[in-house]
């Protein structure tokens, strides 16, 4: 291959603005590998936190209908599909929560504390007091931290809660949670039973929330549940396509920038490889005296565009690799209840997107390559030997 | 016929430019042996470089026929020129041209790997062609480490690395002194006396014309002369 040896002595013979686009090469895949790994941080961590804090699916009564009657049954026929790991059945409320001279309209769940810990791990959240007390039929309430400052109670205090056309019902505080959601100002947890009572409903539900062994068979399970029952069963991936459907839109948005900053690193390439055709054009026309095809004229200078773009590729993802571990092992002074807990930039490493990164900028910078190879294999022989 | 004549030029004519026409080549005839060593003189502008392209398939006719070993070249496709130009073509221009990325040796080796030599025989090749010119302890230089006539042997070198049967040179010793010049000239007579190779010189000095075997004269593209040196 007499090309390879060609393209690679030219490069050699032009090495210090060879390397300057080879930095520019680098430095464009090393940006983006770190983007792409804190895009993929970002959304694994939404994904986790959804998938971790919600049930993966929930059951609704049927249209024109307030409750599941008779859920036990469903409740077994659900258990018994296929992937499904957990079945917590919940009755919930509005109402509002009174504390001395404080009031606060939320929203009630009434829950089976052993079910319902079977699908989202609710004792992880907890401040102080345990998920668990709830197992206790008696009149104890665990409420969301916001919620709790907003009523100005604390552990072991008693809240009132009242509704249109019931009795008054004072509920012990045995338990505060904080997820970092809104859902710590509005929602607070009770005993199944004690709420059916309360609401005087009888042995009703307003949903389900079920668990599955992997999330992403959600949708294909609700959409059985749906048909098979006729209750509303939504998937997490339903119920979060907006933030889902956000995720995608900004990555396509990423790859209009990656687009960008490729083309600007493969300009550099296509200007060093047009210099070089300038520069050997009397060398061209003697390449082809000799013999040599217009293809292998092309090819020398495709060559050169291909290991001018490896080197960069190389080195950008090297450069990219480091640049992640070093962001994602600062900490940042933010309080943990912001950015879902964490104390650093959530970065994932993914070898996908070195792979990605790399053949983006080799297509793009044989693309840079093309015009410059085309002029050179085109010459006219003579003009190009006497042209010196 | 075609045994005979290495080379059988017909009518060959050449027009350049599209808005004022340039005949560079007038209805030239012109047969030439196999291993002949022939020089071809004339004014400038004559259409010497022109007729020499014309026969190294670097350009093509406006109209005529070029025959090489009997195949009309003009109708070839881009990759027999090539391929031609190759195996069967050697080229001296009056600039030496070679590679300066490369050293002598690897220069020389260049027409062998082209046609898909191995790198080591092509290797052993070179090292041989580039003895014969007088260069064997030179191998290593690059371009810019040899003079003009050292130069100018390695561009005879790599010329005549892939054995061709016809070499043809531009003014090869137009960019030398007198002294270098004739010895360029001993060198090539001594070449193709040894390889019984064809030599088609371009040359503006009548005294190393009158060394060949016969003088082509040309005047504005036309065969003004023809006559065969009895030395
Ligand atoms: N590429 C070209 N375009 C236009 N005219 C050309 C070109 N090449 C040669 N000519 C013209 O053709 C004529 C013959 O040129 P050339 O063969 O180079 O002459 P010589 O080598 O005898 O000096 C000259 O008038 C020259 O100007
Ligand atoms: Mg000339």
């Amino acid at each position: 291959m007499f090309e390879l040896d060609v393209a690679a002595r030219h490069i050699r013979s032009r090495h210090r603005q060879t390397i300057f686009s080879i930095i520019a090469v680098s430095l464009a895949v090393g940006i983006i590998i770190i983007a792409m790994s804190m895009m993929s941080g970002y959304t694994t961590i939404w994904i986790d936190s959804i998938v971790e804090n919600q049930a993966h699916i929930t059951v609704h009564p049927k249209e024109n209908e307030d409750y599941i009657h008779l859920y036990h049954g469903l409740e077994n026929h659900i258990y018994n599909q296929e992937g499904v790991e957990a079945v917590s059945s919940y009755f919930q409320g509005e109402a509002a929560l009174q504390h001395k001279h404080n009031a606060e309209g939320v929203l009630l769940y009434g829950i089976n504390p052993k079910d319902e810990k079977r699908v989202v791990n609710r004792e992880k959240d907890m401040l102080v007091g345990e998920f668990a007390s709830l197992e206790n039929p008696g009149s104890r309430i665990i409420l969301g931290f916001k919620l709790a400052k907003n009523l100005d109670v604390e552990m072991g205090d008693i809240v009132t809660a009242q509704i249109p056309g019931a009795r008054p019902t004072d509920f012990t505080i045995t338990g505060i949670f904080q997820t970092g959601t809104p859902v710590d100002e509005i929602i607070a947890f009770t005993n199944l039973e004690r709420l059916q009572d309360f609401y005087g409903s009888g042995d009703v539900i307003t949903g389900m929330g079920i668990k599955m062994s992997d999330a992403y068979a959600a949708e294909e399970l609700a959409n059985g549940i749906d048909r098979e029952t006729g209750y509303d069963a939504v998937s997490w991936i339903e119920q979060n396509s907006e933030i889902l459907s956000l995720l995608e839109t900004s990555e396509g948005m990423v790859y209009f920038f990656y687009i960008v900053i490729f083309t600007i690193s493969g300009f550099g390439i296509a200007n060093v490889l047009i210099m070089i055709v300038m520069e050997k054009v009397g060398e061209i026309g003697m390449l082809m005296a000799m013999g040599t095809s217009r293809r292998s004229i092309m090819l020398i200078f495709l060559l050169e565009a291909g290991i001018l773009g490896m080197a960069g590729v190389v080195i950008g993802c090297v450069l990219g690799y480091v640049a992640s571990l070093a962001i994602a092992s600062i900490t940042i002074p933010v309080p943990p209840e912001m950015y879902f807990g964490m104390d650093h930039l959530p970065i994932v490493i993914e070898f996908e997107n070195f792979i990605t990164a790399g053949i983006f900028a080799m297509v793009i910078n044989i693309i840079a390559g093309v015009f410059p190879a085309r002029r050179a294999s085109k010459m006219n022989p003579v003009e190009a030997i006497y042209s010196v | 016929m075609s045994d005979k004549y290495i080379i059988q030029i017909k009518n060959l004519t050449k027009i350049f430019g599209d808005g004022v026409e340039i005949k560079a080549l007038d209805g030239v005839n012109l047969d030439i042996e196999r291993g002949e060593f022939l020089s071809i003189i004339g004014p400038s502008g004559s259409g010497k470089s022109t007729l020499l392209n014309l026969i190294g398939i670097l350009d093509t006719p406006t109209s005529g026929t070029v025959l090489l070993n009997g195949v009309d070249v003009t109708k070839m496709s881009d990759k027999e020129r090539s391929r031609t130009r190759n195996r069967e073509l050697g080229f001296i221009f009056q600039y030496h041209h070679l590679l300066p990325d490369f050293n002598a040796l690897e220069n020389v080796m260049m027409p062998l790997l082209i046609s898909g030599v191995k790198s080591s025989k092509a290797r052993e090749v070179a090292r041989k062609v580039l003895d014969e010119v007088g260069l064997g302890d030179r191998m290593e230089h690059r371009p810019n480490q040899l003079s003009g006539g050292q130069n100018q042997r390695v561009a005879i070198a790599r010329a005549l690395a892939n054995k061709p049967s016809i070499v043809i040179g531009d003014e090869p010793t137009g960019n030398l002194d007198s002294k270098a010049s004739g010895n360029i000239y001993e060198l090539l007579r001594q070449l193709n006396r040894e390889h019984n190779q064809t030599f088609i010189l371009v040359t503006h000095d009548e005294r190393m014309a009158a060394k060949t075997d016969r003088i082509i004269r040309l005047v504005d593209g036309r065969v003004a002369e023809n006559s065969i040196n009895s030395g």
